[in-house]
Order: C-alpha cells, then sequence, then structure tokens
C-alpha cells in the first residue's frame, strides 16, 4: 500500500486541478534605479512603500526576488506590465524554484 | 537653486513640472525618437497575415538579437518552448506600450513652450517608462553590467562614450526627480 503524507496529497491534487501556484519574480538590473525599482512595485501591485522598498533591497541584494503568486495567467499577467516599465521578469511554477 | 537644477517638482494637486533648456530638449526629442524608431524596426518583420496582426499575434517567436532589443524586450520564461510561445502572443503589445511612453514624451517636448512640460500622474508614468527605456538602451552601450560608474567616469572626455555616460547620468537624475515628485505627491 502506497503511504502518501499530506504534501503529496496537496501536490497530487494540484496535477489534477491545476492550480500549482506559479511565481512572479523580478530580476537585478545595474541600471535601474532603487527608487524606480520601488516605486514601479508600489504602483502595479499596490504595495506600500515599506514592502515595496523591503522587495526591491531583495531584489538589489540577492539579484533576485518574488513580486507575485497566484494562476499562470494572473502571472503571465504581470510579467507584461512589468515588463512595459523596463523591469526584467519571469514567471515559472512555484515548485520549480 | 534654478529649475534647470530641479529637474521635474510637484506643481499643485497632480501635476509635474519641469523646465528644459533647448538643447536637453534636444537630447530627450532625439533619444525618444530613437527608441520609437528601434521598435519600429522590430515591426516591420510582423506577420503577414492580417487577422493575426489584428489581434496581436506577431511572426516574432525569437527574442531579438539586438542586445538593446532584448533589453526592451526580454524573455518571460527560462525555458525557450514557453518564452517564443509568450512572445508571440505579447510582443507586439508591449511594443505599442513602450512606444506609446515614449510618443508621449517626445510630443509633451515638442509642444514645451519655453522649454516648461508640464504632465499629469498618466504622463509621469509615461515619461518614467521611457527615460527608463532610453537609460536601459544607454546602458547596454556602455555595458554598465560590466563597467562600474567608477570606470566609467575615468573615460577621457573626448571619448564618444563619455558623453553618452553623461546623458544617462542626467538622465538618472531627471527620473529621480520625476520620483520624488510623484512619491511625495501621493502620500
Amino acid at each position: 500500500m502506497v503511504k502518501v503524507n499530506e504534501k503529496v496529497e496537496e501536490e497530487l491534487q494540484a496535477i489534477f486541478s491545476g492550480d500549482v501556484p506559479w511565481i512572479t519574480i523580478v530580476w537585478d538590473d545595474p541600471v535601474n534605479l532603487m527608487t524606480y525599482v520601488t516605486y514601479v512595485l508600489m504602483e502595479l501591485f499596490g504595495f506600500s512603500k515599506e514592502k515595496a522598498t523591503e522587495l526591491m533591497m531583495k531584489i538589489h541584494t540577492e539579484g533576485k526576488a518574488v513580486v507575485s503568486t497566484g494562476s499562470r495567467e494572473e502571472m503571465e499577467r504581470d510579467v507584461a506590465r512589468i515588463h512595459e516599465f523596463g523591469l526584467w521578469a519571469t514567471l515559472q511554477r512555484g515548485d520549480q524554484q | 537653486m534654478s529649475d534647470l537644477q530641479k529637474g521635474f517638482y510637484p506643481h499643485g494637486d497632480n501635476a509635474f513640472v519641469a523646465n528644459f533648456s533647448e538643447s536637453e530638449r534636444e537630447v530627450l526629442t532625439n533619444l525618444s525618437e530613437q527608441i520609437i524608431e528601434l521598435l519600429a524596426e522590430r515591426i516591420d518583420h510582423q506577420s503577414d497575415d492580417p487577422l493575426a496582426a489584428l489581434v496581436g499575434i506577431t511572426s516574432h517567436d525569437t527574442p531579438p538579437e539586438d542586445e538593446v532589443l532584448l533589453r526592451l524586450l526580454p524573455n518571460a520564461y527560462a525555458d525557450q518552448v514557453d518564452a517564443s510561445e509568450f512572445r508571440r502572443y505579447t510582443e507586439s503589445t508591449l511594443r505599442q506600450k513602450k512606444q506609446g511612453h515614449a510618443m508621449a514624451m517626445r510630443s509633451n517636448l515638442i509642444s514645451a513652450i519655453d522649454g516648461v512640460v508640464e504632465i499629469d500622474r498618466d504622463g509621469a508614468n509615461d515619461w518614467l517608462g521611457a527615460i527608463n527605456d532610453v537609460r536601459l538602451a544607454l546602458g547596454v552601450r556602455l555595458n554598465v553590467e560590466e563597467n562600474s560608474p567608477e570606470e566609467l567616469q575615468l573615460l577621457a572626455p573626448d571619448d564618444p562614450m563619455h558623453g553618452v555616460y553623461t546623458v544617462y547620468g542626467w538622465l538618472g537624475w531627471l527620473q529621480e526627480s520625476l520620483l520624488e515628485a510623484v512619491m511625495n505627491g501621493s502620500q
């Protein structure tokens, strides 16, 4: 008898329901001003200045940060909006980080 | 402090003003046109299928070879197949939005009287996006990734890249002034 724990069960559930969360990652770019990255995150995602600054610092120091989570379609929309403002973002399945 | 040193500043509830010299206006107008043209070069190879073109699907499913265009129109997926598919359906919209930002900036500059540009909040987003695209383009040419600002500052005054770096620095300063005006004005 195969034994599955809760995590595996969730995973199996996700495979069939198609709701594995996707993530949007913003990558560091040496050209973009720190203030600009903060502003774009506030403007596009409605983050507070504190939250946006925290994410910007993470992008700056660690090279990238996850800025949103959701369905693949939602993440594709987020990436397109981020690209419009010249930050580099990619999306991927959240479990493949 | 003169307006020239101020860059953009808030004006009333929802307006931002900057006062440009004739040469600044010329440089900025010219750069916005360069961006519009660069993006248009990519459009020239659009799909021959009018229906596909109408709904924004283009024949582009490979990333641009030009380094500057690639920076402006980056891949959305690490996976090449997914990246191509996404590009096919979204790249033309992205190009149009970027051209829209640059066109708005250009039009504000051309209609400025005595070098005074006044924009609202939406206009500020056009300008911020357009200035950033120009900075990305200049940054690629200047190799900002490899050359730290210190190295770029050491460029000989007669090196053409020295002039490019001066413009790049000025654009950063201008963008920062607009960001400050917008962020302080909205809180």
